[in-house]
């Protein structure tokens, strides 16, 4: 307790923001949280926000094809949001313009603009979509929009003949907080208007790891030995 | 030691993402157990993969495939290379994948002294014995 008033206090007086430099496990669903397949409900159907009018159409069937239905079979990126909680490593780097996270899984990074800019504008969607970060007071917050459609589906395929979609309006807010000198708070919330009533939310902690400092953080090529693209495990 | 080590942990760890679903390659109804020796370990990225030659009651001798954590997920857990090695007795359980193939998930190994580690992914299903 004494070491978080040190790491505070100054802060506090300078007008700085914290800084969550370090590594990190992945962000765990707090207890109590798990249930059914896996501890990320945040995918779970029964945590969604109700549907408005006509946004069942978010459920597309499942179209046998593997490279609807399962993409990531061929490595393709998780990508935001799910890939952000793989139980792998991260690394969390700050300054005052940017954050950067080096995720171990599929050594997916993300860098924050910190600085007050905008979203850009003209891009494709993107695996990771397009973040940027601003500050409410201790809290950094992390706006992530324009991604590509897949990034919301089932993973746990709780229902076989559901394939889950978003649309173009999808936006994950992350909210980052110093819980303790050794844990981040992280909410992940889904947003997405054109489908759900309202946005719904999971929180996270972020255990730092300095023991894992001289691991580091490990490569992660998913090329390079993948056995089950399409789901046919091709063995040796 | 280090075996329990791992174990302990492993238990300890929540659930997450790999790279792909495991519903979608493994069929989670169709159980696998086998016994072989250990022929060839893939130390890899996305997934470590390890073959064992199981021998039938005929004496035919089948190579079963089986895929684990990543690397990085395990080591992290203290499992590291050294742990399986080729020419070691093990004895495996997973469950097989969905192409009909002597290809499986590796959710568990256990040595003939009793020692046991997981090799799966966080999220993947485990079999459901404890032993």
């Amino acid at each position: 307790m004494r070491l978080l008033w040190v790491l505070l206090i100054p802060l506090a007086l300078l007008g700085q923001k914290p800084d969550f430099s370090g590594i990190y496990e992945w962000p765990k669903a707090l207890p109590g949280a798990e249930h059914g397949k896996g501890s990320a409900t945040i995918f779970d159907r029964r945590n969604f926000a109700p549907f408005k009018p006509g946004g069942e159409a978010f459920l597309e069937p499942r179209t046998g094809d593997p490279r609807h239905d399962e993409p990531r079979d061929f490595c393709l990126p998780a990508g935001m949001v799910a890939g952000m909680l793989s139980a792998n490593a991260v690394r969390l780097v700050q300054n005052g313009q940017f954050l950067a996270i080096a995720h171990e899984f599929q050594a997916m990074t993300r860098l924050i603009p910190l600085d007050g800019r905008k979203h850009r504008e003209g891009l494709e969607p993107m695996f990771n979509g397009d973040p940027v970060g601003h500050w409410e007071g201790d809290t950094l917050v992390i706006e992530t929009t324009n991604f590509k459609r897949w990034m919301l589906d089932d993973y746990f395929y709780t229902n076989p003949k559901e394939y889950r979609m978003h649309s173009d309006a999808l936006r994950a807010v992350e909210r980052i907080h110093r819980k303790d000198a050794s844990t981040l708070s992280y909410r992940m919330t889904i947003d997405d208007p054109k489908i759900f009533t309202e946005p719904w939310s999971q929180d996270f902690e972020m255990k730092a790891r300095p023991d894992w400092e001289s691991m580091g953080i490990f490569e992660y090529v998913c090329e390079e030995n993948n056995r089950c693209p399409g789901g046919k495990c091709g063995g040796q | 030691m280090r075996l329990r080590l791992a174990v302990s942990l492993l238990l300890a760890s929540a659930a997450g993402f790999a790279h792909h679903s495991f519903v979608a390659e493994f069929d989670e109804t169709k159980p696998v157990k086998v016994t072989g020796v250990v022929t060839k370990v893939e130390w890899q990225n996305p997934h470590v993969w390890f073959y064992v030659d199981v021998k039938d009651d005929n004496g035919k001798v089948t190579n079963w495939g089986f895929g684990g954590g990543a690397p990085g997920q395990l080591m992290r857990r203290g499992i590291t290379k050294q742990v399986i090695q080729p020419g070691m007795t093990i004895k495996v359980e997973g469950f097989r994948s969905r192409d009909g193939s002597n290809n499986a998930s590796g959710g568990k190994v256990t040595f003939p002294d009793g020692r046991m580690v997981f090799t799966a992914s966080a999220e993947d299903k485990l079999p459901e014995s404890k032993k």
